[in-house]
């Protein structure tokens, strides 16, 4: 960080250049007093990367200095005092803190505006200069960012229950840590003071702050449509009225694409998607302004929460249920509706067997799909053989199945161990077809299956293995390899005296 | 016998009179009487073992009452052999069929296996231990058997988890099984063993490698009696803890070699069953503590204690005695600490023992055996190998007191000679002598055991190097019992020793390792008279040549097996014995100098199909052709590297 003063002067000094006056700067900045803003920075983050510190501890910290300078946020001061209590929150303070927090952004929002016109400008500006505006921005958004985590903190029912431990907030602040170094660790950063390049950051952190918040705008859709919703709320526990009820259209719900361009017609899921669609359709499209995030209208007073209703009578989702449950999002809806409400449509591709509603859910299947190797009569498979013995604990009369393709391959540990598999192979299959009389086939079954081994199935025909013998077990003399018996019994009874002893002494003797 | 008794005997009276001929011998003479007694004897016979499948078929056309079928000596047995018997067996021979013996039975497969014991409605108990290449497909099909309540499956080595699975399952009415060497088998599959057969009374799950966790679903048994968890090392104190409140019924138990229980656990589990019967602690216990003395105190109704290689005092051996009035058996081997006044203590009060193991207990003497042999006159079998300090004093006392012994065990006691030998006479009922290294005996002191212990079925000459054909002479005149003897290294033994021996027509197990003065004329002889030969150990005999072994080839036809080690065999007549004995499951063929890879390659093929275990020099490993050792393990056939 720089010297404080030289930051301060030369900020003012910048300022003083600009169109507007230092004044009309300091009203537009009025909630952000720059010249504190490196005090600012390293508190929060002093305290952040100490697992140890708790929640009040950490909303103090921030809020003293806002206090300081800013009036409006007597209020926030009150609710953060409020929620170091950790028992009860205040639904309108909250409010009143995210609406705090949305017009800040508006004004960090104008102020890179501001710079980024002035750098079309045709002279030229100092390098030092440039670093003091991005270090005063990234003051600014650092601000905002604990401003939001605090009050993600005290928003989100499950983390308050567990602040004490400091764990998930803690995790949470190191994530966005790290997401934002180049912010903390000066101009080296190389954040360019674009607008764009602003409003994705604030999405992140967004993201990072509300993880319950599936509605984040962001351009890898598909990793997101995971079921992320739906159990993680179970424990919200919303007074009813403190939010407001939306219940969509079973059409609605279902409609492929709720965001539709307005030129050519085409469908979108996501309103970021479209918005980078039209950046085809004209110049005009591809501003700063055109490209950023729509606001919400910027009302004053206090909105009421949004939850969801599932239109499905009857359902515990749906408002009319004695013990209704809300949907917090949009998708969190689609999903709910999809999975609970819908033909499942989607079938695995390997196993032919699981089907799903939910795209997403059979991708996360096929993931894992045929690596359940534990395997109940019942068909049920397992990935874990513990769970499989748990199920056939549990019902009578399953049993662990055991699948076709395991080959008779001994598992003992055998002396001939030099030979691998394939080799194991071979030589059951020789054995199998062996025991045919042998002839000019023989050779070719023998070629036939070394082709085949590869093939399970074909490998271990049963077929093949109870054949053998078979024929000769009256004789009990015909394995290929007691032709050899022949010769001796001819070479016994020519050449030496020893009659062979027929059929032994009777049966007594074998008793 | 004439035809007027014949005539008196009725049906049902024979059978009586049947029912007390246990010997196989003595049921082979009543069959060769006539027609009616042989009738009557297969009518009546309800067990079978079959020695050779060709015989199969017409033996159970032959037998139709049969409850007990024992293949187990059946090499050849495969899947097509069941499909056979199955299909051309005497209709309906399956449906008596209570107990199938199925032991290294390693060429049959799984289908065979289901096949079989599916055709077996009444199936209550299967055997298919040392059946090393059985896993869980086997497993499987044995569980086919719904009302199986006997299961050993000893050596299977690849049954897991869930074969074991499979048969808790199919086979809930199990109240035997021995899991003994599958190693596969972890604590998930014992856990729903005991979950899905309460019935269990005998469990084996010796060698596991289980840990406390099975201990503690074991413990849920409530009908388990007997426990053996022999060389289970993951097992600690934390298991035997849970065995203290589980198993009620519990009266058996065995930890021998579980490396990692101490004396505190022992405590808790014999503190919980007070009526313990036996106990086997043996190789798991450095010394016994004080407290776990106290607590064998409390255990009236003992009666078996095995405490092998523990240091023990006289503390505890007198406790033993003044406690534990029944004891019958105690197993003493190895043990350190064992002193002739702790024997005193000991036997002051165990007046009824019977089996006592002092095998290594070296600072006992003449004192503490002359004291036994007076106080326990019950003594059935005595175990004093290596004890040095037994001299024919306490032999004296044996001979006179003990006239119930069975078996004694003097293997290396140098004491022993011929007076020894002579008083030991007295004890008439001896069936299992062992006199190995005994190097101070001679013909006379055997003529003496051989003319008065008439029962003899085994004897242990190894290394007795005074013995000679006198001494042979004598035991074939006198011991005509006798089924296994060791005359190994007894090298004044000639072809004329070897003759009398010919004279022992129940003589099944003979070795004669390193006899350098018997001859092909001397193997002839045994060969052509001693018709249930079954295992012969010819190592280092030199001067046998051809014509012996082809005498072994030809008459021999009951050898099951053989080691020619070191032997004077040539191609030819080596293949013409391997092709020629076809009940031989096992063959030892090592350093056999006259003999080619590519005879040794034709002898194995001669064999193939039958032989279950062939040990070869290393050096023909990558000599013979890598087929047959392919063909051998397909068939379950195991080779052996030296």
């Amino acid at each position: 960080m720089d010297p404080k003063g030289s930051l301060c002067s030369n900020n003012w000094a910048r300022s003083a250049c600009l169109t507007s006056p230092g004044n009309g700067l300091q009203t537009n900045m009025s909630s952000d007093p720059s010249p504190f803003c490196g005090v600012r920075i390293e508190a929060p983050f002093k305290d952040f990367n100490q697992p140890s510190t708790n929640q009040s501890l950490l909303m103090a910290e921030p809020n003293k200095d806002i206090k300081i300078s800013d009036i409006e946020n007597c209020p926030l001061t009150d609710s953060s005092s409020q929620t170091g209590k950790l028992q009860d929150w205040d639904p309108n303070v909250m409010l009143n803190n995210l609406s705090f927090l949305e017009e800040k952004i508006h004004q960090l929002q104008g102020l890179v505006h501001l710079i980024d016109n002035k750098k079309c400008q045709p002279f030229a500006q100092p390098d030092a200069l440039v670093t003091q505006e991005q270090q005063l921005i990234t003051a600014d958004l650092t601000s905002i960012i604990v401003q939001l985590i605090s009050t993600a903190g005290s928003l989100l029912p499950s983390v308050r229950h567990t602040l004490a431990n400091t764990s998930p907030l803690v995790s949470q602040l190191s994530q966005l840590r790290g997401l934002n170094l180049p912010f903390g660790s000066g101009p080296s950063g190389g954040i360019q003071p674009q607008n764009n390049n602003v409003n994705k950051v604030f999405d992140q952190s967004t993201q990072n702050d509300v993880p319950n918040n599936c509605e984040v705008e962001q351009n890898n859709m598909e990793e997101h449509e995971t079921k992320d919703e739906e159990d993680v709320e179970e424990g919200e526990n919303l007074p009813p009225g403190s939010y407001e009820i939306l219940q969509l259209e079973k059409e609605e719900i279902l409609a492929p694409h709720t965001h539709f361009c307005t030129i050519c017609g085409k469908g979108f899921k996501r309103d970021a998607n479209l918005r980078m669609h039209m950046r085809g359709h004209g110049d005009e499209y591809k501003t700063p302004a055109a490209l950023a995030k729509p606001h919400k209208e910027t009302g004053s007073e206090p909105k009421l929460i949004k939850r969801y209703s599932c239109p499905y009578a009857g359902c515990k989702r749906n408002k009319d249920h004695k013990k209704f449950q809300p949907l917090k999002t949009i998708l969190c809806v689609k999903n709910h509706y999809k999975r609970t409400h819908c033909d499942k449509s989607y079938t695995c591709s390997r196993c032919h067997t699981k089907k799903f509603s939910v795209m997403a859910d059979l991708k996360t299947h096929e993931k894992h799909c045929g690596k359940d190797k534990w395997l109940c009569s019942c068909g049920t498979t397992f990935s874990r053989k513990d769970k499989l013995f748990g199920h056939i604990a549990l019902f009578q009369g399953h049993t662990p199945a055991i699948p076709l393709e395991e080959t008779k391959v001994p598992a003992a540990p055998t002396d001939l161990d030099s030979k691998d598999n394939t080799c194991d192979k071979v030589g059951n299959m020789n054995f199998c077809f062996g025991s045919n009389p042998p002839n000019e086939n023989e050779v070719q079954n023998i070629m036939d299956v070394k082709g085949n081994i590869d093939d399970p199935i074909n490998y271990f025909s049963s077929l093949n293995f109870e054949g053998c013998n078979f024929g000769g077990f009256n004789e009990f003399s015909q394995s290929p390899f007691e032709d050899s018996d022949a010769s001796f019994s001819f070479l016994m009874s020519g050449s030496f005296n020893y009659a062979p002893k027929p059929g032994c002494e009777s049966t007594s003797d074998n008793l | 016998m004439s035809e007027s008794l014949l005539c008196v005997l009725t049906e049902d009276l024979l059978v009586r009179v049947l029912h007390h001929l246990h010997s196989d011998a003595d049921r082979k003479s009543w069959r060769l009487v006539c027609k009616h007694l042989n009738r009557v004897e297969s009518l009546t016979r309800t067990t079978i073992r079959i020695l050779r499948i060709e015989f199969l078929l017409a033996l159970l056309h032959k037998f139709r009452n049969i409850q007990e079928l024992d293949l187990s000596l059946c090499p050849r047995i495969d899947d097509g052999a069941v499909k056979v018997m199955l299909s051309q067996g005497s209709p309906g021979w399956t449906r008596g069929l209570k107990r199938l013996v199925l032991s290294r039975a390693t060429g049959l497969g799984h289908s065979g296996l289901e096949q079989l014991v599916r055709a077996c409605p009444l199936l209550e108990a299967v055997d298919v231990s040392h059946c090393w290449g059985f896993g869980d497909r086997e497993a499987a099909a044995i569980s086919c058997g719904t009302r199986l309540r006997e299961v050993n499956m000893d050596k299977c080595l690849g049954v897991t988890d869930i074969g074991l699975a499979r048969i808790a399952v199919g086979c809930s009415r199990l109240e035997r099984l021995s899991l003994k060497w599958c190693f596969e088998i972890s604590d998930l599959g014992v856990d729903l063993l005991c979950k899905k057969c309460f019935y269990l009374k005998v469990l084996d799950v010796s060698y596991l490698k289980v840990t406390s966790k099975s201990l503690r679903s074991i413990a849920s048994l409530l009908n388990l009696e007997v426990l053996v968890m022999v060389g289970c090392s993951l097992v600690d104190d934390v298991g035997l803890r849970y065995l203290e409140n589980g198993c009620p019924l519990l009266k058996t138990i065995d930890v021998s070699r579980c490396n990692c229980i101490s004396s505190s656990g022992l405590i808790s589990l014999v503190s919980g069953h007070v009526d313990l019967v036996q106990i086997a602690a043996g190789y798991c216990l450095s010394e016994l503590s004080g407290p776990l003395v106290h607590c064998l105190k409390n255990l009236e109704q003992l009666s078996v204690i095995r405490i092998d290689g523990v240091q023990v005092s006289d503390f505890f051996l007198q406790t033993i005695g003044k406690n534990c009035k029944f004891i019958v058996e105690l197993g003493l081997s190895k043990c350190i600490g064992v002193t002739n006044m702790g024997i005193l203590h000991l036997v002051s009060g165990c007046g009824s023992l019977k089996i006592l193991d002092l095998t290594c207990c070296r600072s006992i003497t003449d004192a503490a055996i002359s004291t036994i042999a007076d106080t326990c006159p019950d003594l059935v079998c005595l175990r004093l190998e290596s004890c040095d300090m037994v001299t024919e004093n306490c032999i004296y006392h044996l001979g006179s007191s003990c006239l119930l012994l069975e078996e004694l065990d003097l293997t290396d006691c140098s004491g022993i000679n011929d007076i020894a030998l002579k008083y030991l006479s007295g004890c008439s009922e001896l069936v299992r002598l062992k006199l190995g290294l005994c190097t101070n005996i001679s013909n006379i002191g055997l003529s003496q055991i051989a003319y008065n212990c008439r029962k003899m079925a085994e004897l242990d000459l190894y290394r007795c190097v005074y013995i000679g054909d006198d001494g042979l002479a004598a035991l074939a005149s006198g011991c005509k019992k006798l089924m296994k003897l060791n005359v190994s290294y007894c090298n004044r033994i000639t072809d004329k020793g070897m003759e009398y021996l010919s004279h022992l027509g129940e003589l099944s197990e003979l070795e004669m390792r390193g006899l350098s003065n018997v001859t092909s004329i001397g193997i002839k002889a045994v060969a052509l008279s001693c018709k249930r030969l079954a295992d012969l150990d010819l190592k280092h005999c030199e001067k046998i040549d051809d014509s012996g072994f082809w005498a072994l080839a030809f008459y021999s036809q009951n050898l099951r097996q053989i080691n020619l080690s070191n032997c004077n065999v040539s191609d030819v007549v080596l293949c013409l014995m391997m092709g020629n004995l076809k009940r031989l499951q096992d063959a030892k063929l090592v350093h056999l100098f006259k003999v080619t890879v590519k005879g040794m390659e034709l002898a194995l093929r001669a064999c193939c199909g039958r032989i279950k275990k062939v040990k070869l020099h290393s050096s023909l490993r990558f000599l013979i052709s890598s087929e047959i050792l392919d063909t051998f393990q397909a068939q379950g056939c195991k080779v052996r590297w030296d």
